[in-house]
């Protein structure tokens, strides 16, 4: 599909001759996406094409962009730092324009007194968090690192990370924003749209989260969220953060008032206890479970290596063997990792206390060697700044989530087991990186306080090999068998799937939802904002024929 | 090894995006948190060496062609490897900065060059330097001083001028210092003077490899010619050109960069300042002496699988993340002359921003080039220094010109300048 020259004229006279093109490769760069090859015909690393790629620099610019796509019924998708496939065009047979909103990248306000920071879409958590830390504040950053976009996750997903126990997911963090709707309109919602203000979402003013958000997000089929405001924490830490060590392994010395633990715990049943405990007890500012993520027979090895500059990935076939890794494996098999600031010395010396106690009852402990002072460095640098997120493709540069059903944590439990049984079974023919069937991770908590959890299964596939793209895709159409068969909802794999699949199918599985009428909700919101219809499927809906 | 060779790489790349910032970890502020010159300054993804491994992925499956707008994503780049470091954060299977001078490589190859690039290439084939300047002149720098001329006699050590410090008559100095000092030191030493040639890095680095290969073969048969067990230069193109390209062009020289060897002297106790500088600096990493800077492993091998899929390599294979460059040394030299206070820049050593010299842009792109340069001395600002000290001719010649520019008191310095003030 081709842009009209008339439309590609109009396009480019909002922007510039430089901020939008319709080269063929560099469309492509838009077009490869991540997962991709999972769903797509013939295993293409490329999604559809976008007709174009435009690049506004305001918010104004947007909303002159989705009025010509209106015009000439151009679907509009916009993508920020970008990631997923669903973040590329989605069928082939629409014109789609890519929006790339890489020029609106300032920081526009930070409220000290207010606690909020203002910005763009193009605004990296790793910035922002870097600016407010030295006025004594802290963000939520989301599991997805911190190259991800503040406004993207807290407009467009949920945006839980390992920090949300203490600061919230940033879905409950965002504040005032302002978006501009697909027909063009320019909402701005909360305290903002009564003209109070940044500082809250719901009002004085109008609040759209849920009808933005919908049930998973509207990831970029609900026109551009242009501008947000973040609610920011206090940050008990230093103003600067001091990194050292060598590249890549970066150490982040441990203040006085800082904890910084791996626990470990002997079953599935004392993971649950030992959550509701530190939900209970109110401990703890950064609660994770992060480098199960390289599996659990390989995960100890994998960080030890990672830490040793002189060493490669290929030197942990040797190191696995030794027994005094093969011990360390067996002792943190059931692990995570537990980050504690305290307000005082007075404070982290209680917390302490607290910890052993809930460690001596319900019968976990603290992994010695992952607490020593290079790795619990390293784990400090890791979950403060998250920015060593793309160590989920660490192995062979394809990770697929499966599961990651959020609940409680005696109900996540529940689908360990399978989940774990799944990718032993699926991995056992070696086309899928064999790391152990846990290979779950997952927040502490994914709400501010504790109360719910998820656990999401890091497979690794070879982009690079036929065989193993086809085994990553069946793998997710094991576990969603495996999901539904056991009683359990599909987890993030099913996502994953209905990229790929035709409208029929996904409406299928919707009807199959517990509620389906939320769909049909939907339908009735994107026909209010959206009626020509310039938003993707993203957006989940389901027709009224299937009402 | 060819661009197919990087077809999995490209295949395997996530789009994660790391490669547009510093490494993560390492951000301290909004402003300087950006690591990757081009995509700063073009934005489209195709700028970046996540969107330039799709672009060759997409011209090797035929998805599209060699176009004007794809020529300008290639080459309007510096190939300053700040990519190569934050892809590796997380990754062993990934060489992009390689792949995208395989890009660049190919589509010299196929005839798409650079119209700007071929009167430097041309004056390179002529005239044996960059710079299109007469071949007679390149040794005028060494007129009156009493060094061995290795086109005639022999020594153990050869001292390597370049094009940039041969005939940029405002950076000539640290030729002649560097020489005194060598000299001093006890070392037998020569030089080419008038039959050097250029290291053929940069012509390399725009995409030129037959002509590389070409002033390789040259120098290194001089080198042997005139018994040189060990190359000194003051200028980081050469040294990572000598260091890292030759020994694939079978050289075995020892190749030192000059503030090595005074770092050496400083720690043996064999050199002493005797004068104060009362000056607040701040260093500038050259990309080639800094990231790109590290020991040359040898290799060769191939991937193998384990543990089902995980990729890894037989026999190991090197792995070039910056974590050796060279670093310590200049700063060391600038440690010990008193009254000098050096002061970090945010983003330093395998996080430093490129100078915007490189890769061909100051020949092809000089608004580009001069762009990044003025970020750089913006960074340098910020640090409120009077100076910022480079190892690099190039870098320090678009310092000056952007400097010049923008009528900035901002003083730029070479290390091997601040060591003959100090003597």
């Amino acid at each position: 599909m081709a842009l009209s020259r008339d439309a590609y004229r109009e396009f480019e006279d909002i922007v510039g001759k430089e901020n939008i093109s319709d080269d063929p490769a560099f469309l492509d760069s838009y077009a490869f996406e991540w997962l991709a090859e999972l769903v797509r015909p013939n295993q293409s690393h490329f999604m559809p094409r976008p007709v174009a790629v435009i690049m506004p620099a305001s918010t104004e610019e947007v909303q002159a962009i989705i009025r010509i796509c209106n015009k000439y019924k151009i679907k509009a998708k916009p993508i920020s730092t970008g990631w997923y496939h669903w973040a590329a065009p989605l069928k082939e047979e629409d014109d789609t324009l890519q929006i790339d909103l890489r020029r609106m990248n300032r920081i526009l306000e930070i409220d000290e007194k207010n606690m909020y920071a203002v910005v763009e879409p193009y605004v990296i958590c790793a910035q922002l968090q870097a600016e407010v830390m030295k006025l004594g504040y802290d963000i939520n950053i989301i599991g997805a690192g911190s190259s991800t976009s503040i406004v993207a996750s807290a407009c467009a997903y949920a945006g839980p990370g390992p920090s949300s126990f203490w600061m919230g997911n940033n879905s409950d963090n965002l504040l005032g924003m302002e978006w501009v709707t697909p027909t063009g309109e320019i909402i701005r919602t909360g305290s903002l749209g009564s003209g109070s203000g940044w500082f809250c979402s719901e009002g004085p003013g109008p609040s759209v989260r849920g009808i933005c958000r919908g049930t998973l997000g509207s990831r970029g089929a609900m026109g551009v969220y242009t501008k947000c405001a973040i609610k920011l924490s206090h940050w008990p830490g230093p103003r600067e953060l001091d990194v050292g060590g060598t590249v890549p392994a970066y150490r982040l010395p441990i203040p006085d008032n800082f904890r910084v633990y791996t626990i470990a715990v002997p079953d599935w049943d004392a993971w649950a206890d030992i959550y509701y405990r530190i939900y209970d007890n109110e401990i703890g500012y950064i609660f994770h479970r992060q480098f199960n993520l390289a599996g659990a027979d390989l995960g100890p090895a994998l960080w030890l290596n990672y830490n040793d500059p002189t060493k490669t990935l290929g030197d942990i076939e040797e190191l696995v063997e030794k027994p005094e890794i093969k011990e360390l494996t067996d002792e943190m098999r059931i692990s995570f990792q537990l980050i504690m600031a305290g307000r005082s010395m007075r404070d982290i010396e209680l917390q302490d206390k607290v910890l052993d106690e809930i460690l001596a009852e319900a019968g976990g402990w603290k992994v010695k060697r992952f607490c020593e002072q290079d790795m619990a460095e390293f784990t400090n640098m890791y979950l403060q700044r998250m920015g060593h997120k793309h160590m989920n493709f660490v192995w062979v540069g394809g990770y697929l989530g499966s599961w990651m059903q959020s609940g409680t944590p005696d109900w996540v439990k529940g689908y360990v087991p399978i989940a774990i049984e799944g990718l032993y079974r699926d991995a056992a023919n070696g086309l899928l990186v064999e790391c152990g069937g846990d290979a779950l991770m997952g927040c502490g908590s994914q709400i501010g306080g504790g109360g719910m959890t998820g656990l999401e299964q890091f497979v690794s596939y070879d982009p690079a090999d036929s065989d193993s793209i086809a085994a990553g895709t069946q793998h997710m159409i094991d576990a969603v068998e495996d999901a539904t068969s056991n009683g359990f909802p599909p987890g993030k794999e099913q996502l994953y799937l209905q990229v790929g699949q035709k409208d029929e199918e996904i409406w299928a599985s919707l009807e199959k939802s517990a509620q389906p009428m939320i769909y049909h909700f939907q339908r009735k919101i994107k026909e209010a904002f959206d009626p020509n219809n310039i938003g993707d499927r993203m957006y989940s809906i389901l027709p009224e024929e299937t009402s | 090894m060819a661009l197919e060779d990087y077809r999995a790489d490209a295949l395997r790349c996530t789009r994660c995006a790391y490669c547009k910032w510093i490494p993560l970890d390492l951000i301290k502020s909004w402003r300087f948190s950006k690591g990757c010159p081009s995509i700063e300054y073009s934005n489209f993804h195709s700028y970046s060496a996540g969107g330039r491994l799709v672009t060759a992925l997409s011209l090797m499956e035929g998805r599209s062609e060699v176009t004007d707008q794809v020529i300008d994503s290639v080459f309007k780049c510096q190939l300053c490897g700040n990519c190569d470091v934050t892809c590796k954060l997380c990754r062993f299977d990934m060489e992009p900065l390689a792949a995208l001078h395989e890009l660049r490589l190919k589509l010299v190859e196929d005839g798409h060059v650079l119209p700007q690039h071929k009167p430097v290439m041309e004056g390179f084939r002529k005239l044996n330097n960059m710079l299109n300047k007469p071949k007679a002149q390149r040794g005028d720098w060494a007129d009156g001083l009493q060094v061995k001329d290795l086109s005639s006699t022999k020594a153990e050590v050869a001292f390597h001028a370049g094009c940039r410090y041969s005939y940029d008559g405002d950076l000539r100095q640290v030729l002649t210092t560097s020489i005194d000092l060598i000299q001093n030191a006890g070392v037998d030493l020569g030089i080419m003077g008038k039959n050097e040639s250029c290291c053929g890095g940069r012509a390399y680095h725009m995409g030129y490899s037959p002509d590389y290969r070409k002033a390789a073969e040259r120098n290194i048969k001089a080198w042997a010619n005139a018994g040189v067990k060990t190359v000194v230069t003051p200028c980081a193109d050469c040294y990572h050109t000598f260091k890292r390209l030759y020994p694939g062009a079978g050289s075995q020289v020892e190749v030192l960069h000059m503030v090595e060897f005074v770092s050496r002297l400083i720690e043996e106790g064999k050199l002493k300042f005797t004068k104060s500088i009362p000056m607040r600096v701040t260093y500038h990493d050259p990309c080639h002496l800094g990231r790109q800077g590290e020991p040359y492993v040898p290799w060769q091998g191939k991937e193998k699988k384990i543990f089902g899929q995980a990729v890894v390599y037989d026999p190991p294979r090197p792995r070039y993340n910056g974590a050796q460059g060279i670093y310590e040394p200049p700063r060391n030299v600038l440690r010990s002359i008193p009254g000098l206070e050096l002061v970090e820049m945010e983003r330093s050593k395998e996080a430093s921003w490129c100078c915007g010299a490189g890769g061909g842009v100051r020949e092809a792109y000089p608004e580009f080039s001069a762009w990044t340069a003025n970020e750089r001395i913006e960074e340098a600002k910020s640090t409120t220094a009077d100076a910022i000290v480079s190892a690099c001719p190039w870098c320090e010649r678009n310092f000056i010109d952007a400097t010049k520019q923008n009528d900035t008191k901002m003083k730029v310095f070479d290390v091997m300048e601040l060591v003959q003030q100090a003597l």
